[in-house]
Protein backbone atom coordinates (compact mmCIF):
# COMPACT_ATOMS: atom_id res chain seq x y z
CA UNK A 1 0.00 0.00 0.00
CA UNK A 2 2.86 2.41 0.87
CA UNK A 3 4.53 1.62 -2.46
CA UNK A 4 1.27 2.29 -4.32
CA UNK A 5 0.89 5.55 -2.34
CA UNK A 6 4.44 6.52 -3.21
CA UNK A 7 4.00 5.72 -6.88
CA UNK A 8 0.71 7.60 -7.20
CA UNK A 9 1.32 11.30 -6.76
CA UNK A 10 1.54 14.61 -8.55
CA UNK A 11 3.35 12.69 -11.28
CA UNK A 12 -0.02 11.22 -12.26
CA UNK A 13 -2.36 14.19 -11.91
CA UNK A 14 -0.03 17.09 -12.68
CA UNK A 15 2.97 15.81 -14.66
CA UNK A 16 1.37 13.09 -16.79
CA UNK A 17 -1.40 15.28 -18.30
CA UNK A 18 0.91 18.20 -19.09
CA UNK A 19 3.66 16.01 -20.54
CA UNK A 20 0.94 14.27 -22.53
CA UNK A 21 -0.41 17.62 -23.78
CA UNK A 22 3.10 18.95 -24.56
CA UNK A 23 3.81 15.84 -26.65
CA UNK A 24 0.65 15.97 -28.70
CA UNK A 25 -1.96 14.25 -26.48
CA UNK A 26 -2.71 10.87 -28.04
CA UNK A 27 0.74 10.92 -29.69
CA UNK A 28 2.25 10.36 -26.24
CA UNK A 29 -0.03 7.58 -24.98
CA UNK A 30 1.37 4.78 -27.13
CA UNK A 31 5.05 5.44 -26.21
CA UNK A 32 3.92 5.75 -22.58
CA UNK A 33 2.31 2.29 -22.60
CA UNK A 34 5.34 0.79 -24.37
CA UNK A 35 7.70 2.41 -21.82
CA UNK A 36 5.56 1.03 -19.00
CA UNK A 37 5.84 -2.56 -20.17
CA UNK A 38 9.40 -2.50 -21.53
CA UNK A 39 11.01 -0.57 -18.68
CA UNK A 40 8.67 0.43 -15.84
CA UNK A 41 7.38 -2.99 -14.77
CA UNK A 42 10.66 -4.96 -15.32
CA UNK A 43 12.68 -2.33 -13.41
CA UNK A 44 10.13 -2.24 -10.60
CA UNK A 45 10.37 -6.04 -10.27
CA UNK A 46 14.17 -5.68 -10.14
CA UNK A 47 14.03 -2.98 -7.44
CA UNK A 48 11.48 -4.90 -5.35
CA UNK A 49 13.76 -7.94 -5.60
CA UNK A 50 16.87 -5.98 -4.53
CA UNK A 51 15.06 -4.50 -1.52
CA UNK A 52 13.40 -7.77 -0.52
CA UNK A 53 16.66 -9.71 -0.89
CA UNK A 54 18.91 -7.29 1.00
CA UNK A 55 16.38 -5.96 3.56
CA UNK A 56 18.56 -2.84 3.62
CA UNK A 57 18.46 0.68 2.13
CA UNK A 58 19.84 1.16 -1.44
CA UNK A 59 23.48 2.04 -0.57
CA UNK A 60 23.87 -1.04 1.64
CA UNK A 61 21.98 -3.20 -0.87
CA UNK A 62 24.32 -2.22 -3.72
CA UNK A 63 27.32 -2.65 -1.43
CA UNK A 64 26.17 -6.17 -0.60
CA UNK A 65 26.15 -7.01 -4.32
CA UNK A 66 29.59 -5.49 -4.87
CA UNK A 67 31.65 -3.29 -2.54
CA UNK A 68 32.48 -0.95 -5.41
CA UNK A 69 28.81 -0.28 -6.13
CA UNK A 70 27.86 1.53 -2.92
CA UNK A 71 28.02 4.86 -4.78
CA UNK A 72 25.22 3.76 -7.13
CA UNK A 73 22.97 3.20 -4.11
CA UNK A 74 23.77 6.64 -2.70
CA UNK A 75 23.25 8.20 -6.12
CA UNK A 76 19.82 6.58 -6.38
CA UNK A 77 18.87 7.93 -2.92
CA UNK A 78 20.06 11.47 -3.62
CA UNK A 79 17.99 11.74 -6.81
CA UNK A 80 14.55 11.60 -5.09
CA UNK A 81 15.81 14.04 -2.44
CA UNK A 82 16.68 16.42 -5.27
CA UNK A 83 13.20 15.88 -6.73
CA UNK A 84 11.57 16.50 -3.33
CA UNK A 85 13.12 19.99 -3.19
CA UNK A 86 10.96 21.23 -6.07
CA UNK A 87 8.13 18.69 -5.70
CA UNK A 88 7.30 20.18 -2.29
CA UNK A 89 7.24 23.65 -3.89
CA UNK A 90 4.44 22.51 -6.21
CA UNK A 91 2.64 21.09 -3.20
CA UNK A 92 3.07 24.44 -1.44
CA UNK A 93 1.44 26.10 -4.46
CA UNK A 94 -1.41 23.57 -4.24
CA UNK A 95 -1.78 24.34 -0.53
CA UNK A 96 -2.11 28.06 -1.25
CA UNK A 97 -4.50 27.43 -4.16
CA UNK A 98 -6.67 25.19 -1.99
CA UNK A 99 -7.25 28.27 0.20
CA UNK A 100 -7.57 30.63 -2.79
CA UNK A 101 -10.26 28.35 -4.25
CA UNK A 102 -12.61 29.28 -1.37
CA UNK A 103 -13.31 32.69 -2.96
CA UNK A 104 -11.83 31.97 -6.42
CA UNK A 105 -9.12 34.53 -5.66
CA UNK A 106 -7.56 34.29 -9.13
CA UNK A 107 -10.55 36.19 -10.54
CA UNK A 108 -11.05 36.44 -14.27
CA UNK A 109 -7.37 36.28 -15.24
CA UNK A 110 -5.78 33.22 -13.64
CA UNK A 111 -2.54 33.68 -15.59
CA UNK A 112 -1.85 37.19 -14.30
CA UNK A 113 -2.77 36.09 -10.79
CA UNK A 114 -0.44 33.07 -10.91
CA UNK A 115 2.54 34.79 -12.51
CA UNK A 116 2.36 38.30 -11.11
CA UNK A 117 0.35 38.30 -7.90
CA UNK A 118 1.23 34.84 -6.55
CA UNK A 119 4.75 34.06 -7.85
CA UNK A 120 5.89 37.58 -8.85
CA UNK A 121 7.72 36.04 -11.79
CA UNK A 122 10.75 37.87 -13.21
CA UNK A 123 12.02 37.96 -16.82
CA UNK A 124 14.45 35.05 -16.66
CA UNK A 125 16.03 32.32 -14.50
CA UNK A 126 18.93 34.50 -13.39
CA UNK A 127 16.80 37.42 -12.23
CA UNK A 128 15.78 36.61 -8.64
CA UNK A 129 13.20 39.36 -7.92
CA UNK A 130 10.98 39.38 -4.83
CA UNK A 131 10.00 36.57 -2.50
CA UNK A 132 6.48 35.07 -2.48
CA UNK A 133 5.30 34.93 1.15
CA UNK A 134 2.33 32.55 0.45
CA UNK A 135 4.77 30.05 -1.09
CA UNK A 136 7.05 30.23 1.98
CA UNK A 137 4.07 29.64 4.29
CA UNK A 138 3.00 26.71 2.12
CA UNK A 139 6.52 25.27 2.25
CA UNK A 140 6.58 25.49 6.06
CA UNK A 141 3.22 23.66 6.21
CA UNK A 142 4.24 20.85 3.81
CA UNK A 143 7.77 20.25 5.18
CA UNK A 144 6.34 20.17 8.75
CA UNK A 145 3.76 17.61 7.61
CA UNK A 146 6.49 15.47 6.02
CA UNK A 147 8.60 15.61 9.19
CA UNK A 148 5.64 14.66 11.42
CA UNK A 149 4.83 11.66 9.20
CA UNK A 150 8.42 10.46 8.81
CA UNK A 151 10.05 10.86 12.21
CA UNK A 152 8.08 8.01 13.76
CA UNK A 153 9.15 5.64 11.00
CA UNK A 154 7.51 3.02 8.85
CA UNK A 155 4.52 2.29 11.11
CA UNK A 156 3.20 5.81 10.72
CA UNK A 157 3.74 5.73 6.94
CA UNK A 158 1.53 2.62 6.85
CA UNK A 159 -1.25 4.42 8.74
CA UNK A 160 -1.04 7.65 6.69
CA UNK A 161 -1.33 5.87 3.33
CA UNK A 162 -4.58 4.22 4.46
CA UNK A 163 -6.08 7.70 4.07
CA UNK A 164 -3.90 9.30 1.39
CA UNK A 165 -4.38 6.55 -1.20
CA UNK A 166 -8.17 6.04 -1.30
CA UNK A 167 -9.26 9.63 -0.52
CA UNK A 168 -7.73 11.37 -3.57
CA UNK A 169 -8.80 8.47 -5.80
CA UNK A 170 -12.42 9.01 -4.75
CA UNK A 171 -12.01 12.78 -5.24
CA UNK A 172 -10.55 12.20 -8.70
CA UNK A 173 -13.59 10.09 -9.61
CA UNK A 174 -15.94 12.87 -8.46
CA UNK A 175 -13.94 15.44 -10.45
CA UNK A 176 -13.96 13.23 -13.56
CA UNK A 177 -17.71 12.74 -13.38
CA UNK A 178 -18.09 16.52 -13.29
CA UNK A 179 -15.48 17.02 -16.02
CA UNK A 180 -16.93 14.66 -18.60
CA UNK A 181 -20.39 16.19 -18.29
CA UNK A 182 -19.09 19.64 -19.31
CA UNK A 183 -19.65 20.98 -22.85
CA UNK A 184 -16.56 20.44 -25.04
CA UNK A 185 -15.31 17.60 -22.82
CA UNK A 186 -15.56 15.04 -25.61
CA UNK A 187 -13.22 17.12 -27.84
CA UNK A 188 -10.70 17.25 -25.00
CA UNK A 189 -10.89 13.49 -24.48
CA UNK A 190 -10.62 12.94 -28.23
CA UNK A 191 -7.39 15.02 -28.26
CA UNK A 192 -6.11 12.92 -25.36
CA UNK A 193 -6.88 9.54 -26.91
CA UNK A 194 -6.38 9.96 -30.67
CA UNK A 195 -2.99 8.42 -31.53
CA UNK A 196 -0.58 10.21 -33.83
CA UNK A 197 1.72 7.59 -35.35
CA UNK A 198 4.02 10.20 -36.90
CA UNK A 199 5.08 11.19 -33.36
CA UNK A 200 6.64 7.73 -32.91
CA UNK A 201 9.63 8.94 -34.94
CA UNK A 202 10.22 11.86 -32.54
CA UNK A 203 12.96 10.96 -30.04
CA UNK A 204 11.80 13.61 -27.55
CA UNK A 205 8.38 11.96 -27.25
CA UNK A 206 10.06 8.65 -26.38
CA UNK A 207 12.43 10.23 -23.88
CA UNK A 208 9.51 12.04 -22.26
CA UNK A 209 7.57 8.74 -22.09
CA UNK A 210 10.38 6.80 -20.41
CA UNK A 211 11.19 9.69 -18.05
CA UNK A 212 7.49 9.98 -17.13
CA UNK A 213 7.22 6.25 -16.38
CA UNK A 214 10.35 6.42 -14.15
CA UNK A 215 9.20 9.61 -12.41
CA UNK A 216 5.67 8.39 -11.86
CA UNK A 217 6.28 4.81 -10.71
CA UNK A 218 9.25 5.90 -8.62
CA UNK A 219 11.84 3.55 -10.11
CA UNK A 220 15.49 4.58 -10.43
CA UNK A 221 15.08 6.62 -7.25
CA UNK A 222 15.89 4.15 -4.51
CA UNK A 223 12.33 4.54 -3.21
CA UNK A 224 11.06 1.11 -4.19
CA UNK A 225 14.25 -0.62 -2.98
CA UNK A 226 13.74 1.06 0.40
CA UNK A 227 10.04 0.17 0.63
CA UNK A 228 10.66 -3.41 -0.51
CA UNK A 229 13.30 -3.76 2.23
CA UNK A 230 10.44 -3.38 4.74
CA UNK A 231 8.45 -6.24 3.15
CA UNK A 232 8.10 -9.53 4.98
CA UNK A 233 10.28 -12.34 3.65
CA UNK A 234 7.13 -14.17 2.58
CA UNK A 235 5.75 -11.25 0.53
CA UNK A 236 5.06 -11.83 -3.15
CA UNK A 237 7.57 -9.73 -5.13
CA UNK A 238 6.36 -9.99 -8.72
CA UNK A 239 2.68 -9.54 -8.00
CA UNK A 240 3.30 -6.55 -5.70
CA UNK A 241 5.49 -4.90 -8.35
CA UNK A 242 3.01 -5.44 -11.19
CA UNK A 243 0.06 -4.23 -9.08
CA UNK A 244 1.99 -1.10 -8.04
CA UNK A 245 2.96 -0.25 -11.63
CA UNK A 246 -0.52 -0.90 -13.04
CA UNK A 247 -2.22 1.06 -10.24
CA UNK A 248 0.08 3.96 -11.00
CA UNK A 249 -0.47 3.79 -14.77
CA UNK A 250 -4.21 3.36 -14.20
CA UNK A 251 -4.31 6.55 -12.12
CA UNK A 252 -2.40 8.48 -14.81
CA UNK A 253 -4.70 7.15 -17.54
CA UNK A 254 -7.75 8.08 -15.46
CA UNK A 255 -6.37 11.53 -14.52
CA UNK A 256 -6.00 12.17 -18.26
CA UNK A 257 -9.80 12.04 -18.59
CA UNK A 258 -10.24 14.38 -15.59
CA UNK A 259 -7.83 16.96 -16.97
CA UNK A 260 -8.48 16.73 -20.72
CA UNK A 261 -12.26 16.96 -20.28
CA UNK A 262 -11.70 20.27 -18.48
CA UNK A 263 -9.18 21.36 -21.14
CA UNK A 264 -11.81 20.62 -23.80
CA UNK A 265 -14.36 22.63 -21.85
CA UNK A 266 -11.94 25.55 -21.55
CA UNK A 267 -11.12 25.49 -25.28
CA UNK A 268 -14.84 25.42 -26.12
CA UNK A 269 -15.57 28.28 -23.70
CA UNK A 270 -12.81 30.44 -25.16
CA UNK A 271 -13.54 29.42 -28.75
CA UNK A 272 -9.99 28.23 -29.47
CA UNK A 273 -8.44 24.92 -30.49
CA UNK A 274 -7.10 22.64 -27.73
CA UNK A 275 -3.56 22.82 -29.10
CA UNK A 276 -3.77 26.62 -29.02
CA UNK A 277 -4.25 26.78 -25.24
CA UNK A 278 -0.47 26.75 -24.80
CA UNK A 279 -0.39 24.72 -21.59
CA UNK A 280 3.14 24.25 -20.29
CA UNK A 281 4.43 22.80 -17.02
CA UNK A 282 2.66 24.04 -13.90
CA UNK A 283 0.32 26.20 -16.01
CA UNK A 284 -2.02 23.24 -16.33
CA UNK A 285 -2.79 23.08 -12.63
CA UNK A 286 -2.40 26.74 -11.73
CA UNK A 287 -3.74 28.59 -14.78
CA UNK A 288 -5.77 26.28 -17.01
CA UNK A 289 -7.60 24.55 -14.17
CA UNK A 290 -8.45 27.69 -12.17
CA UNK A 291 -9.71 29.34 -15.38
CA UNK A 292 -11.95 26.36 -16.05
CA UNK A 293 -13.11 26.29 -12.41
CA UNK A 294 -14.16 29.94 -12.62
CA UNK A 295 -16.21 29.19 -15.73
CA UNK A 296 -18.18 26.40 -14.06
CA UNK A 297 -21.90 27.09 -13.90
CA UNK A 298 -22.32 25.90 -10.29
CA UNK A 299 -20.34 24.90 -7.17
CA UNK A 300 -17.10 26.25 -8.63
CA UNK A 301 -15.44 26.80 -5.24
CA UNK A 302 -16.25 23.27 -4.04
CA UNK A 303 -14.88 21.83 -7.28
CA UNK A 304 -11.70 23.90 -6.86
CA UNK A 305 -11.15 22.99 -3.21
CA UNK A 306 -11.68 19.28 -3.93
CA UNK A 307 -9.22 19.41 -6.84
CA UNK A 308 -6.41 20.89 -4.75
CA UNK A 309 -7.13 18.60 -1.78
CA UNK A 310 -6.86 15.66 -4.21
CA UNK A 311 -3.51 16.96 -5.46
CA UNK A 312 -2.21 17.49 -1.92
CA UNK A 313 -3.25 14.06 -0.68
CA UNK A 314 -1.88 12.43 -3.84
CA UNK A 315 1.38 14.31 -3.39
CA UNK A 316 2.06 13.91 0.31
CA UNK A 317 2.88 10.17 0.33
CA UNK A 318 5.10 10.59 -2.74
CA UNK A 319 6.84 13.53 -1.06
CA UNK A 320 7.75 11.66 2.12
CA UNK A 321 8.73 8.57 0.14
CA UNK A 322 11.34 10.74 -1.62
CA UNK A 323 13.03 11.57 1.70
CA UNK A 324 12.78 8.05 3.15
CA UNK A 325 15.56 6.37 1.07
CA UNK A 326 18.18 8.95 2.11
CA UNK A 327 16.94 8.89 5.73
CA UNK A 328 17.18 5.09 5.79
CA UNK A 329 20.59 5.17 4.06
CA UNK A 330 22.10 7.67 6.51
CA UNK A 331 20.49 5.94 9.49
CA UNK A 332 21.96 2.61 8.39
CA UNK A 333 25.42 3.85 7.35
CA UNK A 334 26.18 6.49 10.01
CA UNK A 335 24.04 5.07 12.85
CA UNK A 336 22.29 8.43 13.35
CA UNK A 337 18.74 8.09 14.71
CA UNK A 338 15.89 8.36 12.23
CA UNK A 339 14.37 11.31 14.11
CA UNK A 340 17.62 13.30 13.89
CA UNK A 341 18.23 12.35 10.25
CA UNK A 342 14.66 13.25 9.28
CA UNK A 343 14.88 16.60 11.11
CA UNK A 344 18.19 17.48 9.41
CA UNK A 345 17.03 16.39 5.93
CA UNK A 346 13.70 18.24 6.24
CA UNK A 347 15.57 21.39 7.34
CA UNK A 348 18.03 21.10 4.43
CA UNK A 349 15.15 20.32 2.05
CA UNK A 350 13.16 23.32 3.30
CA UNK A 351 16.20 25.62 2.96
CA UNK A 352 16.85 24.47 -0.60
CA UNK A 353 13.14 24.76 -1.48
CA UNK A 354 13.37 28.44 -0.52
CA UNK A 355 15.38 28.92 -3.75
CA UNK A 356 12.11 28.45 -5.62
CA UNK A 357 10.18 31.10 -3.69
CA UNK A 358 11.83 34.01 -5.48
CA UNK A 359 10.60 35.54 -8.73
CA UNK A 360 12.69 33.14 -10.81
CA UNK A 361 11.37 30.07 -8.94
CA UNK A 362 9.10 28.96 -11.76
CA UNK A 363 11.98 28.95 -14.29
CA UNK A 364 14.28 27.08 -11.90
CA UNK A 365 11.60 24.52 -11.11
CA UNK A 366 10.95 23.68 -14.76
CA UNK A 367 14.66 23.62 -15.48
CA UNK A 368 15.48 21.30 -12.60
CA UNK A 369 12.57 18.99 -13.40
CA UNK A 370 13.73 18.77 -17.02
CA UNK A 371 17.28 17.78 -16.06
CA UNK A 372 16.56 15.56 -13.05
CA UNK A 373 13.73 13.61 -14.70
CA UNK A 374 15.08 13.38 -18.25
CA UNK A 375 18.73 12.79 -17.38
CA UNK A 376 19.04 11.91 -13.66
CA UNK A 377 16.35 9.24 -13.46
CA UNK A 378 17.11 7.81 -16.88
CA UNK A 379 20.85 7.62 -16.04
CA UNK A 380 20.22 5.87 -12.69
CA UNK A 381 17.91 3.37 -14.42
CA UNK A 382 20.58 2.74 -17.03
CA UNK A 383 23.38 2.25 -14.46
CA UNK A 384 21.17 -0.08 -12.41
CA UNK A 385 20.46 -2.27 -15.46
CA UNK A 386 24.10 -2.34 -16.63
CA UNK A 387 25.57 -3.09 -13.20
CA UNK A 388 23.10 -5.79 -12.24
CA UNK A 389 22.37 -7.09 -15.74
CA UNK A 390 25.96 -7.42 -16.91
CA UNK A 391 28.05 -7.69 -13.77
CA UNK A 392 25.58 -8.58 -11.03
CA UNK A 393 23.43 -11.46 -9.88
CA UNK A 394 20.60 -11.01 -12.41
CA UNK A 395 19.96 -14.73 -12.89
CA UNK A 396 19.97 -15.25 -9.13
CA UNK A 397 17.49 -12.36 -8.71
CA UNK A 398 15.17 -13.99 -11.24
CA UNK A 399 15.22 -17.25 -9.28
CA UNK A 400 14.89 -15.34 -5.98
CA UNK A 401 11.89 -13.32 -7.19
CA UNK A 402 10.16 -16.43 -8.55
CA UNK A 403 10.76 -18.33 -5.32
CA UNK A 404 8.69 -15.82 -3.33
CA UNK A 405 6.14 -15.09 -6.05
CA UNK A 406 3.06 -16.79 -7.35
CA UNK A 407 3.39 -15.17 -10.80
CA UNK A 408 6.73 -16.22 -12.30
CA UNK A 409 8.97 -14.11 -14.54
CA UNK A 410 10.65 -15.82 -17.44
CA UNK A 411 13.74 -15.29 -19.57
CA UNK A 412 12.06 -12.25 -21.15
CA UNK A 413 12.74 -10.33 -17.92
CA UNK A 414 16.50 -10.89 -18.01
CA UNK A 415 16.59 -9.99 -21.71
CA UNK A 416 14.74 -6.72 -21.00
CA UNK A 417 17.04 -5.76 -18.08
CA UNK A 418 20.24 -6.80 -19.85
CA UNK A 419 19.64 -5.68 -23.42
CA UNK A 420 16.45 -3.78 -24.13
CA UNK A 421 16.43 -1.15 -21.35
CA UNK A 422 20.16 -0.28 -21.67
CA UNK A 423 19.93 -0.03 -25.47
CA UNK A 424 16.83 2.18 -25.39
CA UNK A 425 18.14 4.39 -22.59
CA UNK A 426 21.63 4.85 -24.07
CA UNK A 427 20.08 5.80 -27.40
CA UNK A 428 17.66 8.22 -25.79
CA UNK A 429 20.31 9.75 -23.54
CA UNK A 430 22.81 10.33 -26.36
CA UNK A 431 20.20 11.79 -28.71
CA UNK A 432 18.78 13.93 -25.95
CA UNK A 433 22.19 15.27 -24.92
CA UNK A 434 22.88 16.23 -28.55
CA UNK A 435 19.45 17.85 -28.79
CA UNK A 436 20.03 19.81 -25.56
CA UNK A 437 23.43 21.01 -26.74
CA UNK A 438 22.11 22.10 -30.13
CA UNK A 439 18.95 23.65 -28.69
CA UNK A 440 19.48 24.64 -25.02
CA UNK A 441 16.40 24.05 -22.86
CA UNK A 442 13.91 26.92 -23.35
CA UNK A 443 16.81 28.98 -24.75
CA UNK A 444 17.87 29.73 -21.16
CA UNK A 445 21.42 31.08 -20.62
CA UNK A 446 24.07 28.36 -20.30
CA UNK A 447 25.07 29.48 -16.84
CA UNK A 448 21.48 28.87 -15.57
CA UNK A 449 21.39 25.43 -17.21
CA UNK A 450 24.72 24.52 -15.62
CA UNK A 451 23.94 25.91 -12.15
CA UNK A 452 20.46 24.46 -11.71
CA UNK A 453 20.49 21.51 -14.09
CA UNK A 454 23.87 19.95 -14.76
CA UNK A 455 25.86 20.78 -11.60
CA UNK A 456 23.33 19.37 -9.07
CA UNK A 457 23.30 16.08 -11.01
CA UNK A 458 27.10 15.88 -11.12
CA UNK A 459 27.42 17.01 -7.49
CA UNK A 460 25.33 14.12 -6.18
CA UNK A 461 27.44 11.61 -8.12
CA UNK A 462 30.63 13.12 -6.60
CA UNK A 463 29.11 13.09 -3.07
CA UNK A 464 28.03 9.44 -3.58
CA UNK A 465 31.56 8.42 -4.63
CA UNK A 466 33.07 10.34 -1.70
CA UNK A 467 30.83 8.54 0.80
CA UNK A 468 31.83 5.19 -0.73
CA UNK A 469 35.54 6.07 -0.60
CA UNK A 470 35.14 7.06 3.06
CA UNK A 471 33.47 3.71 3.80
CA UNK A 472 36.28 1.83 2.05
CA UNK A 473 38.92 3.81 3.95
CA UNK A 474 37.25 3.08 7.29
CA UNK A 475 37.08 -0.61 6.52
CA UNK A 476 40.77 -0.85 5.66
CA UNK B 1 -18.48 11.04 -30.70
CA UNK B 2 -14.93 9.83 -30.28
CA UNK B 3 -13.03 8.92 -33.48
CA UNK B 4 -12.48 5.19 -34.01
CA UNK B 5 -8.73 5.38 -33.30
CA UNK B 6 -9.41 7.17 -29.99
CA UNK B 7 -11.96 4.51 -29.10
CA UNK B 8 -9.41 1.77 -29.82
CA UNK B 9 -6.86 3.53 -27.60
CA UNK B 10 -9.48 3.84 -24.87
CA UNK B 11 -10.33 0.13 -25.04
CA UNK B 12 -6.64 -0.77 -25.15
CA UNK B 13 -5.97 1.27 -22.00
CA UNK B 14 -8.97 -0.10 -20.15
CA UNK B 15 -8.31 -3.75 -21.04
CA UNK B 16 -4.55 -3.73 -20.54
CA UNK B 17 -4.27 -1.46 -17.50
CA UNK B 18 -7.47 -2.04 -15.55
CA UNK B 19 -7.97 -5.60 -16.82
CA UNK B 20 -4.37 -6.38 -15.89
CA UNK B 21 -4.76 -4.73 -12.50
CA UNK B 22 -7.95 -6.67 -11.76
CA UNK B 23 -6.29 -9.94 -12.84
CA UNK B 24 -3.20 -9.48 -10.66
CA UNK B 25 -5.26 -8.30 -7.68
CA UNK B 26 -7.36 -11.44 -8.10
CA UNK B 27 -4.18 -13.57 -8.20
CA UNK B 28 -2.87 -11.83 -5.08
CA UNK B 29 -6.17 -12.32 -3.26
CA UNK B 30 -6.33 -15.96 -4.34
CA UNK B 31 -2.75 -16.51 -3.22
CA UNK B 32 -3.48 -15.07 0.23
CA UNK B 33 -6.59 -17.15 0.81
CA UNK B 34 -4.94 -20.42 -0.24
Amino acid sequence: MAAVGSAIGLGNVWRFPYICYANGGGAFLLPFFIALFTAGIPLLILEFTIGHWSQQPPPAAFKEMNKKWEWAGWWATFIPFLVSIYYVVIMAWCFAYMLYAIDLRWGTNAETFFLQTFLRVTNGPLEFGGISIPVILGLIAIWTMIFIILYKGVDRIGKVVLLTVPLPTILLMVLTLRGITLPGAIEGISYYLTPDFSALTNVNVWLAAYAQVFFSIGVAQGIMITYASYLKKTSDINNNAIITALADAGTSFFAGFTVFSVIGYLAASQGVGIDQLGIAGPFLVFVTYPTAISLLPAAAAIFGILFYIALLTFGIDSAFSMIEPLTAGINHRFKITKTKTTAVLCTIGFSLSLLFTAGNGLYLLELMDHFVANFGLVAVGLVECILIGWFGPLKYFQTYANKTSEVHIGRWWTIIIKFIIPTVLILLLVLSIIENILHPYMEYPWIALLLFGVIPLIAIIIISIMIMKKSQKEET
Amino acid sequence: MLPASALIMFLFGVIVIYGGLAYFLYRAFKGKTK
